[in-house]
């Protein structure tokens, strides 16, 4: 009895701790641990995260009744379900004293007119990533969907290669590979798309959203489907694990997803003003260049840029130029039929 | 009887099949090296690493609590409803009793979540997941209470009633010793289940409400590092000395658990 | 207590009954046959526009999602290979379990206590620790992500369900049938197969059913011991729930496995009625 009340005791004590909290849901690996704790000392609370590896996964947690965070960090698309579903705080200009930071090309997007929710944060591009020394042993291209489609070269990748296990994701590189929008809903394409996939699976190792970011830097994985700023991470963990080889990572030429993350804080959060300070934090050009410099996204922050490391910035697969923007599109949310569809298609790619 | 060598060799394949994979786990928690793919040699910094995580920290916390509540309140239920169906042998009791046991964990998990989600619009957290193991526990409780009951022979009832005990000084003088082997039993079991649960769990625990088999679970699937081989070491030690202390005291545990 | 209670008067005693036996029923009522029927009632329901559940109000019931089940028979076909993954496990833990519960069950008194609890100790680490273990064995040899891997890691993880009920039924047996088989002549396998076999039936069942009703809605162990093609009924289900967003499919298949459940649990106890001894 006494040991109950004991551990009742502390546990409160605990809880009143986190009236000082701020709760983040966040992507895998998108704050560096440095940002976190300068945010800490900055604010004088404490910062606590749980972590998804796709869009659908925390729809999908919300849904079922996940609340207490104060901050999440959507996708476009998933910004734009979101305030749909009036699950978000407007923001409060007012408190975001840096907001004028943000590049104008990333403000009054198609998901948020006018900011009134989100605040952009990183970008990725959704692409392949390669042991360079390896994919140039083989003679193989490095620039094309065809890699991890084409049975011609998978031959001789056979079990090197990784994709990502979303949905949306790998039946939108299947589209672009095979001419078709990213956003196409057409049930036709998207049945040419799962016979594409269902041919080349059979040459994969496995479905993977976070593990092929340490098989690629080991060297166990040659080919993988993921983010460009995992494969960032993977170069990075390779050069000082001195391998000896180097990750490359390419915007594929048929095209790619773009992903714009953004903060936004949920109707649920107990702490709307600690939220705002995270925001404003992140928003200052210093702050900002972190994401890129420390985790190699790209970033919308205009005055983050001169922050950043040039071998960074100047990225292509980070850092698009016009014309690879061109290539890009942003994935939108699908609705209920064409999401059964998608879910039966996913099925059949994971069982044939 | 003769247990031929044959026997024994059989048997102690299926011991050694049980124990090698455990043994390799306690292993690679001394391993110096990131990856569990080969020995590199031996360290501590793993248990270390563990003791200064806050997530996995909290998590046991939440853990211990949870078990605790959850296997006192699946004991007293389970042993009333033990008692129940071994007396008067209800109809209906039974089947609400057992079936969450019989049943895939799965299922309990996911209606448990619609349950609470749309019909009590609860946000998901400590009393959802307490609800959820305290359902699945009774079961465990009441099939051991009703078996320790069975066993006993009825006559010490009738002499007691014949002594001219009333139900309530029989049930506490009586009954109650007679069974607490089997209640202890229920209890540690409860307990451990609960600890151990992972699936029902995973459904209903919603945001920043982690277990261990939760933290364990995403540690699995983000990053393998011996971190989790160190806190599968510690967890192992913890029910080992569990269910150590339940055959010291109450050495029919094992046979009351049958 | 038992025969005490006549003791009482009808009243009294009919409150104690109510008192003890209330309780737990309530509990079970609101937490387990509640959703269960919620669970059911889902699966007549809509999609909501961004996922859950459609507001009743505005789109009412349907047989959509049975339709969408019934209408492709990849749901029929991941069923059935959970059977059969459910199958083989149970076999094969009924192979791996018989020989240890003989050998405990012979053994003297004294070591038997120390022998059982040698099998219930490896069952008290979590269940996810178990897996993993394996995940470490299997990656060198490069068996991970298979349908191997998962029967591996299904046997392993549900083994004790097998060795424990086995053990219990072989304890009983009279040595002094086997005695009997052997003056008359019988041999080391014929007493097995004649005497011992026969009269473990029931334990077999027992933990037959402790195997297979788990194994069939298992998604953990797919999930991370399987491929891609590795993904059973349970883990389709997950899916709906935790990825899509499709509470009615998942409703709908959810309320699929119950049905595969209580047919597997009717034939078990057909089974065991027909032997005619309880397990």
């Amino acid at each position: 009895m006494k040991a109950l009340a004991a551990l009742l005791l502390g546990l409160s004590a605990l809880a009143a701790e986190a009236a000082d909290t701020l709760y983040l849901y966040n992507w895998n690996n998108y704050i560096s641990a440095d940002t976190a704790e300068r945010f800490e000392k900055w604010c004088g609370c404490t910062l606590k995260q749980d972590y998804y590896s796709d869009n659908e996964e925390m729809l999908a947690k919300l849904e079922a009744g996940a609340a207490g965070y104060d901050l999440l960090v959507p996708t476009g698309n998933a910004v734009q379900t979101l305030i749909r579903k009036e699950e978000l705080k407007p923001l409060d200009k007012g408190q975001l004293p840096h907001f004028a930071n943000l590049n104008p090309a990333y403000v009054n997007a198609w998901y948020d007119p006018g900011n009134r929710y989100s605040v952009p944060y990183a970008t990725t591009v959704t692409l392949i990533g390669y042991n360079a020394d390896k994919l140039r042993e083989l003679h193989l291209p490095t620039d094309t969907w065809a890699l991890i489609f084409e049975p011609k070269y998978l031959e001789k990748l056979k079990g090197r290669v990784t994709v990502l296990n979303s949905q949306r994701e790998l039946m939108a590189a299947a589209l672009r590979y095979l001419g078709h929008s990213a956003q196409d809903t057409d049930a036709d394409h998207w049945r040419a798309a799962r016979d594409l996939i269902v041919r080349a699976k059979p040459y994969w190792a496995t479905f993977s959203n976070s593990t092929y970011i340490k098989e690629l830097a080991i060297g166990t994985i040659w080919v993988a489907h993921g983010y460009s700023n995992d494969m960032f991470r993977a170069r990075e963990d390779a050069k000082a694990a001195r391998r000896p080889f180097a990750i490359g990572f390419a915007i594929p030429k048929e095209g790619a997803v773009l992903a714009v993350d953004n903060f936004v804080i949920h109707k649920s959060s107990r702490r709307p003003d600690l939220a705002q300070r995270f925001i404003d934090f992140m928003l200052d050009g210093a702050n900002a260049a972190d994401v890129s410099n420390l985790i190699g996204a790209g970033n919308p922050n205009a005055a983050a840029v001169p922050h950043i490391r040039p071998e960074v910035a100047g990225e292509r697969a980070l850092f698009p130029t016009r014309e690879d923007i061109a290539r890009l599109e942003m994935l939108r949310d699908l609705d209920p039929k064409e999401r059964r569809l998608m879910s039966r298609l996913w099925t059949e790619i994971k069982v044939k | 009887m003769t247990r031929s060598p044959w026997l024994w060799a059989a048997g102690l394949t299926t011991y050694g099949f049980l124990y090698v994979p455990l043994a390799v786990v306690v292993l690679f928690s001394f391993n110096d090296s990131e990856l569990n793919a080969s020995w590199v040699g031996f360290t501590t910094r793993w248990y270390g690493i563990l003791l200064a995580d806050d997530n996995m920290l909290q998590a046991a916390a939440n853990s211990l609590f949870i078990a605790i509540v959850a296997s006192t309140v699946a004991t007293v239920l389970g042993t009333m409803a033990g008692i129940a169906m071994h007396r008067w042998r209800p109809k209906l009791l039974p089947f609400l009793v057992l079936t969450p046991v019989a049943m895939p964990e799965i299922l309990l998990g996911v209606s448990l979540l619609l349950f609470f989600r749309q019909v009590l619009d609860l946000t998901l957290g400590f009393f959802s997941i307490l609800a959820a193991h305290i359902t699945f526990s009774i079961g465990f409780v009441a099939i051991i209470v009703r078996a320790r009951l069975a066993g006993m022979d009825e006559s010490i009832f009738e002499a007691a009633r014949d002594l001219g005990a009333t139900p309530w000084r029989t049930f506490r003088r009586v009954t109650l010793p007679l069974i607490l082997p089997g209640i202890v039993a229920g209890y540690l079991m409860a307990f451990t289940l609960s600890i151990d649960d992972f699936v029902i769990t995973f459904f209903v625990a919603g945001v920043g409400m982690s277990t261990l088999p939760l933290q364990i679970y995403s540690m699995i699937k983000v990053a393998v590092t011996p971190e989790v081989n160190a806190v599968s070491t510690l967890l192992m030690a913890l029910t080992l000395t569990l269910i150590a202390l339940a055959s010291r005291f109450a050495p029919e545990t094992l046979k009351s658990g049958q | 207590m038992p025969a005490s209670f006549s003791r009482l008067r009808p009243s009294a005693a009919r409150l104690t009954r109510w008192l003890v036996t209330l309780p737990p029923a309530l509990f079970l009522v609101v937490f387990f046959l509640l959703p269960a029927l919620i669970m059911a009632a889902a699966s007549f329901r809509e999609p909501g526009e961004f996922g859950g559940l459609a507001p009743l109000s505005e789109k009412g019931f349907t047989l959509e999602a049975y339709r969408f089940v019934g209408e492709d028979v990849i749901y029929a076909g991941i069923l059935a290979k959970s059977f059969l993954v459910a199958g083989a496990t149970t076999l094969l833990c009924l192979l791996l379990a018989y020989p240890l519960a003989l050998l405990i069950a012979r053994s003297p008194k004294r070591q038997r206590d120390l022998l059982v609890l040698l099998v219930i100790l490896p069952f008290a680490s979590n269940f996810l620790i178990r897996v993993y273990a394996w995940i470490i064995i299997l990656g060198p040899l490069n068996l991970l992500y298979s349908t191997t891997a998962v029967i591996v890691g299904m046997v392993y993880v549900h083994l004790p369900f097998m060795i424990l009920p086995l053990y219990t039924n072989l304890e009983k047996h009279d040595p002094a049938l086997l005695e009997a088989a052997q003056d008359l002549g019988a041999g080391t396998w014929t007493r097995f197969w004649r005497v011992t076999w026969p009269l473990s039936l029931p334990g077999v069942f027992s933990g037959a059913v402790l195997v297979f009703i788990p194994v069939l809605g298992m998604f953990a162990v797919p999930e991370l011991l399987g491929g891609t093609g590795d993904i059973l009924i349970g883990n389709l289900i997950k899916e709906q729930f935790l990825d899509n967003r499709d509470w009615p499919l998942g409703a709908t298949l959810s309320l699929g496995l119950t049905a595969a459940v209580l047919a597997v649990a009717g034939v078990s106890a057909r089974l065991t009625r027909g032997r005619g001894a309880a397990a």
